[in-house]
């Protein structure tokens, strides 16, 4: 027994040493832009540039249009297909699984093709642009998004819920807000906080579509700056890290989970 | 005067039938139940009355408005479920409530009436916890509650005890009918157990093959099922190939031995193949000389029951099973052993196929 403890104990350390070492490395490495010092002049070059400041709001905005249209999308279509298509979930769940398979490179190719001549042509404007950024974003990320959301509506039923709420007088919009969507809160912070970070770091759609991201910002700056790109990266992952602890504790908190029944 | 009715309602799934020609009149405040084996139609015709299924031929009917049509939102429909189908982002009180704030009334009433129906559940102490804080029973007693807060014209419950252990299905199956009659509320139950259904209906409806065999009260469905499909699914029945000998004096003959029935045996003719079929407590060993309706019979087996001794014996091709309650002091006969039994005429049943 003891045994088994030391080698799972053994496996933990070597596996937090895979983590932890480069994310270890590139901490040190940012916190030494002034030599023979361990300094946040790095930290401070990077937030002081207009051009972070920019690029990084301009793909908040993205992410959180990104996020609130996706979810309209695919939580109404998982929503659908739990309850009147259930036969429909191999097709549905072989399209959501597309981006993984299509380089984004071609993705986007594709959308420039289609959407930047007439009927469309949305990237006559930087609107039309941003529209399509979006757009993208929702193809790229909804292969988590969707798993995401397809697992909270699989841990409930849909059916029965919707159709008590239902015999209560309700219609599909009311169950869908006020049943559906709080009892699934966990699955949908996670798909939108997933989606927040792909969108933040992505760079082929925004490179290619000309937009002023924060994907593209990072690139840029690690071709002329030595300490502020590793910088950019710790700061990428304490903000990732900063959600997933966001989830874990909305979703502790969701009400009826983790509570065990009493008896009669 | 009639509450609700179903005419000539069919339901078909691809090629299949799964409810056919189902027609049903209900009164007001009456309890019916809807009783039969799995996919024999019950939990559909249940949910066509809800609205969640749309008949493929034919109406329903409530309070002589056609809801046929209607979406389930739109009819005044309380639905009980099998797997409670509270809402689990939501406390007791909420739960119940909610209905009512979906019909926009004031909140003071709503209030009001949880109150009044967390004292009709006696969960009192509870609007404020959660259903995964509950029991299973407590979490289907706040189902009810929430389906009547809303007043609904008809409550439907569908196999609300199926999910619970057999001490808490009792008790709550008298508190079901208990508060159906305080309320005078009309209320169709689906249940594929017997002993639920007799126990708690005014009216049963047996079910097979998306059809209706027989409507009775409890007592004539136990008593007097009409084909062998009620006879074997409804209680413990011993039934038996007959040949009709004299339909005038209403006799028969199973296996050689000739037995009376109270039944007609009207437009059957001398030499027609019948089936009988006997409740296991009408037959008694006989005590008394008798020369009617007498069976030669061999003890092939007896098992204790706790209050009834089931005895089985063979009576020529037949194999029958007879109940007596248990008696200390008498004496049983040992296996093997060539006895005799015996019962009323009225106790053999003539099935119609």
């Amino acid at each position: 027994m003891r045994k088994i403890n030391l080698w799972a104990w053994f496996w933990i350390f070597l596996g937090a040493l895979y983590f932890f070492g480069p994310l270890y490395g590139a901490l040190d490495f940012s916190l030494r832009e002034k030599r023979g010092t361990l300094s946040l002049i790095a930290y401070q070059n990077v937030l002081k540039d207009p051009n972070f400041r920019n690029s990084f709001t301009y793909s908040t905005l993205i992410a959180l249009a990104t996020i609130v249209v996706g979810l309209l999308l695919i939580v109404s279509t998982a929503y659908w297909v739990h309850l009147r298509l259930p036969q429909a979930r191999p097709i549905v769940d072989f399209i959501t699984l597309l981006p993984f398979v299509v380089p984004a490179i071609v993705l986007v190719d594709g959308f420039i093709q289609i959407y930047s001549g007439p009927p469309f042509a949305l990237t006559n404007t930087p609107q039309g642009t941003n529209v399509l950024l979006m757009f993208g974003y929702i193809v790229t990320a909804m292969p988590y998004m969707y798993r995401s959301i397809d697992a909270g509506l699989r841990a409930i039923d849909v059916r029965t819920l919707t159709e008590a709420g239902q015999s209560l007088g309700a219609g599909w919009i009311t169950i869908l807000f006020r049943v559906i969507l709080p009892n699934i809160r966990t699955a949908l912070l996670s798909g939108a906080f997933l989606t927040f970070a792909i969108v933040i770091g992505e760079y082929t759609f925004a490179s290619l579509l000309a937009r002023p991201a924060f994907g593209p910002y990072m690139v840029l700056l690690g071709q002329d700056r030595a300490y502020e790109p590793a910088a950019l990266s710790i700061m990428s992952f304490a903000l990732t890290w900063a959600a997933m602890m966001i989830i874990q504790l909305l979703g502790r908190g969701a009400p009826g989970q983790g509570q065990v029944a009493v008896a009669h | 005067m009639t509450h609700l009715s179903l005419s000539n309602v069919s339901k078909k799934f691809v090629e299949t039938f799964a409810v056919k020609d189902f027609n049903l009149t209900v009164e007001r405040g009456e309890f019916v139940s809807f009783l039969g084996p799995s996919g024999c139609g019950k939990t559909t015709t249940l949910r066509m009355i809800a609205g969640f299924e749309v008949p493929t031929t034919g109406k329903v009917i409530l309070d002589d408005v056609d809801i046929t049509d209607k979406a389930p939102n739109q009819r005044n429909v309380g639905m009980v479920f099998q797997a409670y189908a509270l809402f689990p982002n939501m406390n007791v009180a909420q739960n119940i409530g909610f209905g009512m704030r979906i019909h926009r009334e004031p909140e003071s009433a709503i209030k009001e009436r949880v109150a009044e129906m967390l004292a009709l559940i006696h969960l009192e102490q509870k609007g404020n916890s959660y259903p995964s804080e509950l029991s299973g029973g407590q979490q289907q007693r706040v189902a009810l509650a929430r389906a009547l807060a809303n007043r609904p014209q008809v409550l439907l419950l569908d196999e609300p005890l199926s999910a619970l252990d057999a001490k808490i299905r009792v008790s709550l199956r008298a508190e079901i009918r208990s508060i159906q009659r305080k309320l005078g509320i009309t209320a169709i139950y689906v249940t594929h157990d017997q002993e639920e259904a007799l126990s708690i209906s005014d009216r049963i409806v047996v079910m097979s093959q998306g059809q209706m065999e027989q409507v009775g009260t409890p007592f004539e469905i136990y008593n007097f099922p009409q084909t062998a499909f009620v006879a074997s699914f409804v209680g413990t029945l011993n039934t038996a190939d007959a040949e009709v000998v004299d339909p005038a004096k209403k006799l028969i003959k199973i296996d050689g031995v000739q037995l009376e029935t109270a039944e007609e045996l009207d437009g059957r003719q001398k030499g027609d193949k019948i089936k009988v079929a006997i409740r296991p407590e009408r037959l008694n060993f006989v005590s008394v000389e008798k020369k009617a309706n007498v069976l030669d019979c061999t003890i092939e087996n007896i098992t204790f029951l706790g209050s009834v001794v089931r005895v089985q014996v063979t009576v020529g091709g037949n194999r029958f099973n007879m109940d007596t309650f248990n008696n200390p002091f008498l004496e049983l006969p040992k296996i093997d052993a060539k006895e005799q039994i015996t019962c009323s005429r009225e106790a053999v049943l003539v099935l119609k196929n």
